[in-house]
């Protein structure tokens, strides 16, 4: 087709995106309060087992922070980026029909999977945050913009890695069964309920290079102290670039291919 | 393998002149090999393969060596069998499908209707459609804007457009997909069998609509079992077979070739199914004229007589047919021997001659086909055809397929 400026298929991305966000939601009125409801299930689950039974408490670099605040703060971005994945792996798959029968740059189904899940999560954070801070909790509002930044290529790793699993997953088909396991065991092996300082002095390394590790621990730094980023962020976000570039070169290089598999 | 899909003022020197000559569509040598994946370890061969670029992978081939050209204001059309490649084909001009070699060249802008309403979501409401729709064929949202009242009008939809299409008839799901792909106002339209649905007066209006766009220097390409299809729209007409270009020219010899393709195929199914004995058929069949020259061209108003030798197995008489077809597909007429009573004389042993005399043909100028079946006496089985060419002289006003005998006359004024 004539002119496929980036501003058009830009329209097809939101589009797409719209789409994504109706399909999961509409037709069911609590569908979206659902959404919202699901963290916050988790996020009691969390702080029921692990301060009240396993009496896991919040450091003491975060005084006056209660563990329900300290987990929220790195919960929420988790499960952007896991959601994230898993809807952008089967978004190929998903829209098998139109890919068989319309041409279109298919990664912007991945896209519009990743923007979708961070729509409808972003706003659940921002409620938590907001909550938690009238609650009481030393929540810094100037943090959000800080966050905001970090986010950022938090989710371009998302898209990088959701890139690949999504032509892997089209092509060999059963990466989803194993990717459910891999996520549960990075969620545990990161520090999302546990502060990095917890963990024994050998695994401090993986806890910093480790970018789920890295951006749980920053992200908690920005909202409940305060301050701005730090020269590791910006070495972090070349390293998400990085990902993100070498998963769309896997995705793209196949998705010519993907009529083929559907 | 190079694909060029609209490469406006970049166009290699090659390009630019393919676009002077109005070439809007050229593939060349185009193949296409589907990976065989039954095995897992076939998944990760094939994955390897394509991520390095080599062609080792296990694969079958659907399409071979396909040379195609089309130019501004033609009209193609396809056929072939199911699982010839049609579809395929058609794909990799939409661009939905790479080719594994060849080369693809698109210009101008191509509106591809593989299936109508595969854009669509259920719970958006037809408004909503129309807008995704649009926006997956590459429509911006302010071109859209424009074009949904004229997009409603045509699918004619009335006050459901504001429902979700889930509520909607299939007819309906249709009557908008087309309506959304003639707004985009394509160069060259690209259907897959879409006119096959729909109820008679929407593919009416699909037809009036596809006859408009030619009119207007449109570009069409389209593939379709409907020969009647075929022959109203498309001026040429490729046949696919088996993967290959079997034929390739004006639409009507390329449809009448196809249909006697069918037509020997049913016979042999019918063949194989009958295996014992022999099946009556015509051994020959020819033309003459009134002193009993071969001929194959007749003035208007000449009689004309068919001659034909027929063989049966039981050394009984069989029933023969004849039937006299436009070149265009359009019947004639026809009849059977048994209608008047007539049985094939006995020439020697399970040999029958017979003849049908047409005295003053009144056919209009035109090539006709003449053919001649035998069938077998009992069951009055169709097992054979014998098809002899031959054209019409003479030059008319006059519309139609024959001469009616007809006078002008005074008018009387009242009933």
């Amino acid at each position: 087709m004539v002119s496929v400026g980036p501003a058009r298929w830009g329209w097809l991305l939101l589009s797409f995106t719209r789409r994504e966000l109706t399909s999961r939601y509409a037709g069911s009125v609590s569908g979206l309060a659902w959404t919202l409801l699901h963290p916050l299930a988790q996020l009691a689950i969390y702080a029921y087992v692990f301060n009240r039974v396993f009496r896991v408490g919040v450091p003491a670099e975060y005084p006056s922070v209660a563990f329900v605040t300290f987990v929220a703060a790195a919960l929420w971005p988790w499960i952007m980026f896991s959601e994230g994945l898993q809807r952008a792996m089967g978004s190929i798959a998903a829209n098998g029909g139109l890919i068989r029968k319309v041409a279109f740059p298919h990664r912007l189904l991945v896209f519009a999977a990743i923007l979708a899940t961070c729509i409808v999560h972003g706003i659940g954070y921002v409620v938590v945050l907001v909550v938690l801070r009238i609650a009481g909790q030393p929540v810094h509002f100037s943090g959000i913009p800080v966050a905001l930044a970090l986010l950022v290529p938090y989710m371009v790793l998302a898209i990088g890695i959701g890139a690949f699993l999504a032509a892997l997953q089209t092509l060999l088909r059963d990466v989803e069964h194993g990717m459910q396991v891999v996520l549960q065991m990075l969620f545990y092996a990161s520090p999302i309920l546990y502060p990095a300082t917890l963990v024994p002095e050998p695994l401090r390394l993986w806890m910093r290079v480790n970018p789920i590790g890295w951006f749980s621990e920053r992200l908690r730094v920005v909202l409940l102290h305060g301050g701005g980023l730090v020269p590791g962020d910006a070495t972090m976000a070349l390293a998400c670039l990085l990902v993100f570039l070498a998963g769309l070169w896997f995705f793209e290089r196949l998705s010519p291919h993907f009529e083929d598999f559907l | 393998m190079s694909v060029v899909r609209a490469p406006g003022s970049e166009a290699p020197p090659a390009a630019r002149a393919a676009e002077s000559a109005g070439e809007l569509i050229r593939l060349r040598s185009v193949t296409k090999d589907y990976p065989r994946i039954s095995k897992g370890t076939d998944r990760l061969r094939t994955m390897a393969a394509l991520l390095f670029r080599s062609r080792e992978m296990p694969h079958f081939r659907v399409l071979e060596d396909i040379d195609l050209d089309l130019r501004k204001g033609e009209s193609l059309g396809i056929v072939g069998e199911n699982g010839a490649g049609k579809s395929t084909l058609l794909k990799i001009i939409a661009g939905v499908v790479r080719p594994t070699s060849g080369e693809v060249r698109i210009e101008g802008r191509v509106g591809a209707l593989l299936e109508l309403g595969s854009g669509f979501h259920p719970d958006y409401t037809g408004r909503e459609n129309i807008y995704l729709s649009s926006a997956l064929m590459g429509l911006s949202r302010r071109e859209t804007r424009g074009k949904v009242d004229s997009i409603i009008a045509f699918a004619d939809i009335g006050e459901h457009i504001d429902e979700p299409i889930k509520h909607y008839s299939s007819g309906m799901v249709v009557r908008l997909g087309f309506a959304v792909a003639t707004a985009l106002e394509p160069e060259v339209l690209i259907t897959d069998e879409v006119l096959a649905v729909g109820d008679e007066s929407f593919q009416k209006k699909c037809i009036d609509w596809l006859q408009d766009f030619l009119r207007e220097g449109g570009t069409l390409l389209m593939c379709s079992h409907s020969m009647y299809h075929v022959q109203t729209l498309c001026r040429k007409a490729v046949w696919i077979h088996q993967g290959r270009l079997r034929m390739q020219g004006e639409s009507f010899d390329v449809t009448r070739e196809y249909l006697t393709y069918h037509e020997e195929k049913t016979a042999k199914t019918r063949v194989s199914q009958r295996p014992e004995g022999g099946l009556t058929k015509i051994v020959d069949a020819w033309i003459e004229r009134d002193d009993g020259e071969r001929a194959s061209t007749f003035a208007r108003g000449e009689p004309l007589v068919l001659q034909g030798v027929a063989y049966e197995p039981n050394d009984r008489p069989p029933v023969v047919l004849f039937g006299i077809i436009r070149a265009d597909g359009s019947a004639v007429y026809g009849s059977h021997s048994n209608e008047g009573g007539f049985a094939p004389v006995r020439l020697g042993p399970c040999r029958f001659g017979f003849a049908v005399r047409f005295e003053a043909l009144p056919l209009l100028p035109g090539k006709y086909h003449l053919r001649v079946h035998s069938l077998d006496p009992p069951g009055l089985r169709l097992f054979d055809t014998f098809e002899v060419d031959f054209v019409v002289t003479g030059e008319t006003r006059d519309y139609g397929l024959v001469e009616l005998a007809h006078a002008w006359l005074p008018g009387r004024g009242d009933r």
